[in-house]
């Protein structure tokens, strides 16, 4: 005990706290729900033996570290980068999480876990193209497309994930980047039809532009409503909505094109 | 016979669509073939039961339930929170051709009210869009359901059946 009454010296504090709003921080960008980044902080600071109070919202994390009468020792915040989604991060915090309970990890032992999941590489470029081209298909052929719709969706969703990659690069606005990859994807997939190779009701026309859904923000928002965490939850889903009003767009303006 | 072959065809490219999305969200190498399983399982679900002449949302809401379920076990199994296997693998029961029509019906809205068809859009409109709207809906909240009725705040607390050590 230190002249203040507690265990922990508030350097020990202040750098624990900074580790919890690394760890919030990452998870949320990377497309945790707020339940998941709150339990996860709790689990953590609770190994070290402290409780903490948080605030989280889309873009930032609030922390207040309690002493042991429940009081406020002192409040930091932390900016959430920009959202971009990648599991591998949510898995190895988990696991993280789990296992620096059970070993008794170190402050440093973590941030150095933390880099390393940081640094770990996404999938390669040309891997990733073509597994999404497939899903394209695969959509098309949920949609009782051809097996020349579906060489046509392959074709348009890899490239139009190239667009939106590319977009990003270039530090478009998020909402353009899906705007370009609808247009460019409906574009290609369209053309099928317009040359008359396939009759059969623009389904790879649609289904091309499927590979860009906003799946996570549309589920995280109902699981985040659920949990109670309604702001949030609002927040993730006019993200969502927003998301397919650029599909939408890209889609039309294509169909203004073809005259569809 | 055949629609079981037409089923299990789409049941396959129903996994493919999901591990797509798996690419794109980064997974873990080690969770890619259940999620290739989930998805086929759930489009699998949701075509038997619109063979079977059920509602659209219901049968979305029966494979996003199954999704749930299934990735319990698989997040022990696998080491990996269950949103890694449910959030890919229910990406497929999305109604894109659905929400299209109505994004176009809605333009048509926008037009002439006089003219001939306006009434028959307005109606098929409003259909595609109250399905799209409960599909949706479905699916967020069916992948959650499980946790929701075995009230655990993490599935490390549940058990089950083979869970590796």
């Amino acid at each position: 005990m230190n002249e203040l009454g507690y265990t922990a010296t508030i350097e020990e504090m202040r750098e624990l706290a900074d580790v919890l709003l690394k760890v919030g921080t990452m998870l949320m960008s990377a497309g945790a729900n707020t339940g998941r980044v709150r339990n996860t902080v709790n689990r953590i600071s609770e190994a070290f033996g402290h409780s903490v109070e948080q605030h989280i919202t889309q873009r930032s994390i609030m922390l207040t570290m309690l002493d042991d009468n429940g009081s406020s020792i002192f409040t930091s915040v932390r900016v959430t980068p920009h959202h971009v989604i990648n599991f591998k991060t949510i898995s190895g915090i988990s696991k993280m999480s789990w296992s620096l309970v059970a070993d008794q990890w170190t402050i440093p032992k973590i941030r150095e876990e933390l880099k390393r999941l940081e640094e770990l590489p996404h999938y390669p470029r040309s891997q990733v193209l073509t597994l999404v081209g497939l899903a394209g298909a695969g959509f098309c052929s949920l949609a009782d497309g051809k097996p020349l719709d579906l060489a046509f969706t392959f074709v348009a969703s890899a490239v139009g994930l190239y667009v939106r990659q590319e977009s990003l690069k270039a530090k478009f606005n998020p909402y353009m980047a899906v705007y370009f990859a609808a247009f460019v994807a409906s574009l290609i997939a369209g053309s099928s039809s317009k040359l008359g190779l396939s009759d059969s009701q623009n389904h790879a026309y649609v289904t091309s532009v499927l590979f860009l859904i906003p799946g996570v923000p549309l589920i995280n928002s109902f699981s985040d409503i659920l949990d109670g965490n309604v702001q949030n939850g609002v927040t993730r889903g006019f993200v969502g909505f927003l998301i397919s009003f650029s599909i939408a767009l890209g889609i039309l303006t294509s169909a203004l094109i073809y005259q569809f | 016979m055949d629609w079981i072959f037409i089923l299990l065809y789409k049941s396959f490219w129903g996994g493919i669509a999901a591990l797509g999305f798996a690419a794109l969200f980064n997974v873990p190498v080690r969770s890619f073939f259940h999620i290739f399983l989930f998805g086929g399982i759930g489009v699998l679900i949701k075509f038997t039961l619109l063979h079977y002449t059920f509602n659209i949302a219901f049968a979305s809401l029966a494979g996003a339930v199954a999704i749930g379920f299934l990735s319990i076990p698989a997040a022990h199994y696998k080491h990996t929170p269950p949103l890694i296997f449910y959030i890919p693998a229910v990406i497929p029961m999305i109604p894109g051709i659905l929400a299209y029509r109505m994004i176009l019906g809605l333009i048509t809205l926008t037009g002439n009210p006089k003219s001939p068809t306006f009434n028959t859009t307005l109606l098929e409109t409003v259909n595609y869009g109250l399905k799209v709207v409960f599909i949706l809906i479905s699916l967020s909240v069916g992948v959650v359901i499980p946790m929701l009725i075995l009230r655990k705040e993490s599935v490390k607390d549940i058990k089950v059946l083979f869970a590796k050590k």
